[in-house]
């Protein structure tokens, strides 16, 4: 890694620590926030070619921009079209990839030089958001691990969240041949018997199966007080669709586990941080708020479709996201899901779907689907 | 409130009272309107299906079609005043409905409105049957003896999209095949048909009994089911998975017709961007872009243009954006949904991160919004665009070789927008006739089919009727029985 790059990566470390309990003063955090962000934006415009280019065909420069919401965000897209790195791509720790579900042969690529950041990024608020009560916590890990997948952020993630924060009773159970339902019933029945809190965590579609898998078997646990249930990612076609509401009846059904302890980890392979349900952490303060938030190297902004400008709070548009930690690709991406503002951060409402045409005329997607097999598409 | 101006957003006989109804506020031009859509169980559009068809029976089964084309063309010259109280209702509702600009509204309605004029009915009737009297009375054949067309007594009609007045094509086929009429709406757009037969029923009222439009929520299967039980015909427009839907609900022995999803493309020729040409010729294909904001299947999405003109298909593209805003100027497009705003920024993205690293790549597109986007493509492909304005320009070395990228579309294939020299004319149309488009048009005209045109490359009144043969031996053998012949 190169001088330069690790200064970056110093600067951004020193606001991690700073700022990993959130902040005091408002208005120094604001300017924090805003220099390291210009600052950052500068040196990905000089190192990150095709980001510069695209930046130049928005007319924004570090020239123009002197405010952090001015920063353009790449569009999600660009990780699959284009090498977003300003590190040489093949000189890196990890390369995360995503699961490239709509097509395989294309996969987004997040390339680090180093991790340091990402797993600093991944400590702090893991703590706050997930375990603000406890030090350790056994966890029962449903997805697959670093080892089993090295180039999956979800993989590292799991994999850094039994190192940092499991107790020794913590357990892999996703296998190379998928995940281990006996194991995962045994260890659940030990927590049970032990009475000893326990965090589930895994993907969102992971569940589905358990629970076909447990009413099937009518298995029931009463897991211990302080136990907690951790999902991300959605169903992705993985599994059949549930609605949210209904498996946080199931986990209070099959886990005794109540909707304030049950927490969905909102992540994306081209971040290099994570945002988090307030659930847990507005419980242990009475309350309960089910909005999401993130640390505070991390901005969630509403655009307006229409225009790709902020929308007032309260009113649904596009997500984009400004995170410090993104130091290597860019700093600011726009997602192609919904949410809205709230007082106590956003809710995420799913994944913009392209629209069906209101009239006879054929869209896009139905022609897609139409051409499968057929001829190439540009 | 009584300022409120009550509108009815469907259409039922004298007979049949409703009950329950929604109501929705529109507020336009200083005046407070309630759009009333009626709330219907099975049970009442059972009833709505038994008064049409009875009210069927006793008149318009017994009209001869010449009667019923001057009843509809009398209706279309109340609508083609200006001042007309139902068309200036429509003016001012359509566009608050649907979104659409309100001049493009007015003058598209006042184009089309003319199809259904006397002459162009009785052109469309003639296109199909070589004597249109043969829906009223056996006539003779050319080949002996006589044949006599029956129309469907009853016809289920499924409307879909925004497209302001498509349905009134269905509507008006039925009646001149004498035919009772359900047809349900889409909300987004369920104003039109209900106008045309209120003026219908100024013009004779027991013709406009055998017709009802309702709108209920796509999809209702209890309805839908019982409407299909009812018709004789069932003609559905929609989406594939519409059209599908009703079709597995619809008995193999009853007609149906269906329009689904279509695409449609224009092919400029070098000959179409000389100097003198392509000035004309970008401002035609801007308006075949941006009428109904492209959501009509006649809309072009993609545009070949040939290369080695003295416009070349880059210039071209930027020529068109230039069109394209100037347009939107003049008559902006609807708002759009979040969805839809999104995916032509999915679009518009998608394409320039490849032009980032290619020059064959370009993205031409409105600054602040939306409102058009021209995608434009050194190599030639083909694809779809969300709409709304949005487009591909495909530069192309000879328009002949579009053919060979349509080919893998055929079922998607409708209408071409065509600006090429007369001699290639032939060569063109047949080869992309070949491959599956169906309606050939000139630039400009492209939103506009004209009457009698092959809907989707079918027949309209044929595919409906049943034809009732007498053979020719018939006639002379029944003489035995009379006595009074030697």
């Amino acid at each position: 890694m190169k001088e330069r790059a690790m200064a970056i990566t110093n600067d951004i470390l020193l606001f991690i620590d700073k700022y990993k309990e959130g902040f005091q003063e408002l208005e120094e955090y604001e300017q924090d926030f805003n220099t390291l962000s210009l600052q950052l934006f500068n040196y990905q415009f000089q190192h990150n070619l095709p980001y510069k280019k695209y930046c130049q065909t928005k007319k924004r420069t570090p020239l123009t921009v002197k405010h952090w919401l001015h920063i353009p965000p790449m569009p999600i897209q660009g990780y699959k079209e284009l090498t977003l790195s300003c590190e040489p791509a093949d000189e890196t720790e990890a390369v995360f990839m995503t699961s490239g579900t709509t097509n395989p042969e294309q996969k987004g690529r997040n390339y680090h030089p180093t991790l340091r950041v990402w797993d600093a990024s991944m400590k702090y608020p893991f703590k706050q958001f997930v375990m603000p009560d406890k030090e350790k916590l056994t966890m029962l890990v449903l997805s697959p691990a670093e080892d089993l997948n090295k180039n999956s952020s979800l993989s590292r993630y799991l994999s850094n969240a039994v190192a940092n924060f499991g107790t020794e009773d913590s357990k892999l159970l996703f296998k190379e041949n998928g995940l281990d339902m006996e194991e995962l019933i045994k260890e659940l029945q030990k927590c049970e018997q032990k009475q000893e809190p326990v965090l589930l965590i895994g993907a969102t579609f992971a569940y589905v199966h358990i629970l076909d898998y447990l009413q099937e078997e009518n298995l029931h646990f009463q897991l211990a007080e302080g136990s907690r249930i951790f999902d991300t990612g959605g169903f992705k076609g993985q599994s059949r669709e549930v609605e949210m509401e209904e498996l946080y009846q199931h986990f209070q059904a099959f886990f005794h586990v109540s909707r304030s302890k049950c927490i969905n980890m909102y992540g994306m392979t081209e971040l290099s941080s994570q945002l988090y349900d307030k659930t847990i952490l507005s419980s242990c303060n009475g309350e309960v708020i089910h909005d999401k938030a993130g640390p505070a190297w991390v901005r969630t902004v509403i655009l307006d479709p229409e225009t790709l400008k902020p929308v007032e709070k309260g009113t649904k548009g596009v997500i984009a996201h400004v995170d410090l930690a993104n130091w290597n690709s860019c700093i600011a991406i726009l997602t192609q899901d919904e949410g809205v503002q709230t007082d106590e951060g956003f809710q995420l409402l799913g994944r913009i779907k392209g629209s069906e045409a209101r009239g006879c005329s054929i869209a896009v997607d139905q022609l897609m689907q139409a051409a499968e097999g057929g001829a190439s598409f540009s | 409130m009584s300022n409120h101006v009550i509108v009815d957003a469907f259409y039922l006989p004298n007979s049949i009272k409703l009950k329950n109804f929604q109501e929705k506020p529109i507020f336009v031009n200083g005046v407070n309107y309630l759009l009333r859509y009626p709330v219907i169980q099975k049970q009442e559009l059972q009833e709505i299906a038994a008064a049409v068809k009875e009210n069927r029976r006793t008149y318009l089964a017994t009209l001869p079609t010449s009667e019923i084309v001057v009843k509809i063309d009398k209706a279309i010259q109340l609508w083609l005043n200006p001042d007309y109280p139902l068309r200036q209702l429509a003016e001012s509702l359509v566009p608050a409905i649907t979104g659409y600009d309100s001049d493009m509204v007015r003058l598209e309605l006042k184009k089309y409105m003319r199809t259904f004029r006397k002459r162009e009915l009785l052109r469309f009737l003639d296109e199909e049957f070589d004597q249109p009297a043969i829906l009223d009375e056996f006539r003779p054949r050319k080949s002996g003896g006589m044949s006599r067309a029956f129309g469907p007594s009853t016809i289920f009609h499924i409307f879909s999209g925004n497209v302001p007045g498509v349905q009134l094509w269905s509507l008006v086929m039925g009646l001149l095949l004498k035919s009772a009429a359900i047809g349900k709406t889409s909300l987004s757009e369920p104003l039109l048909p209900v106008l045309f037969l209120q003026a219908l029923k100024e013009v004779d009222e027991a013709l406009a009994e055998s017709m009802a439009v309702i709108p209920w929520k796509g999809g209702t299967v209890e309805l839908e089911q019982a409407a299909v039980d009812w018709g004789e015909a069932v003609i559905v427009y929609g989406s594939n998975q519409t059209v599908e839907a009703i079709k597995k609900r619809t008995p193999v022995h009853k007609k149906l017709l269906s329009y689904g999803h279509k695409i449609s493309m224009a092919l400029i020729g070098k000959e179409a961007l000389t100097a003198d040409h392509f000035a004309k010729t970008l401002h035609k294909v801007a308006e075949d872009v941006s009428i109904y904001d492209q959501q009509s299947c006649l809309s072009p999405q993609v545009i070949y243009v040939e290369k080695d003109g003295a416009l070349s298909p880059k210039q071209f593209a930027q020529g068109l954006a230039g069109e394209l805003e100037r347009y939107h100027l003049k008559r902006p497009r609807a708002r759009l949904t979040g969805e839809e705003a999104m995916a032509i920024q999915n679009i518009r993205n998608q394409y320039h991160l490849k032009s980032l690293s290619s020059d064959k790549v370009a993205v031409y597109s409105s600054k602040e919004d939306t409102a058009w986007t021209v995608i434009y493509q050194e190599e030639p492909a083909f694809s779809g665009t969300p709409l709304n304005r949005t487009v591909h320009v495909y530069a192309i070395d000879k328009l002949e070789a579009a053919a060979d990228l349509l080919k893998s579309y055929e079922t998607y294939l409708q209408s071409c927008g065509l600006a090429v020299e007369p001699a290639r004319l032939f060569s063109i149309t047949s080869l992309l006739g070949a491959v599956g488009v169906n309606r050939f048009c000139p630039i400009g005209e492209m939103n506009s089919a004209k009457p009698g045109w092959h809907h989707d490359g079918g027949f309209n009144l044929i595919e409906l009727v049943r034809m009732v043969d007498m053979e020719r031996n018939l006639e002379y053998e029944m003489e035995k029985y009379d006595e009074d012949v030697e």
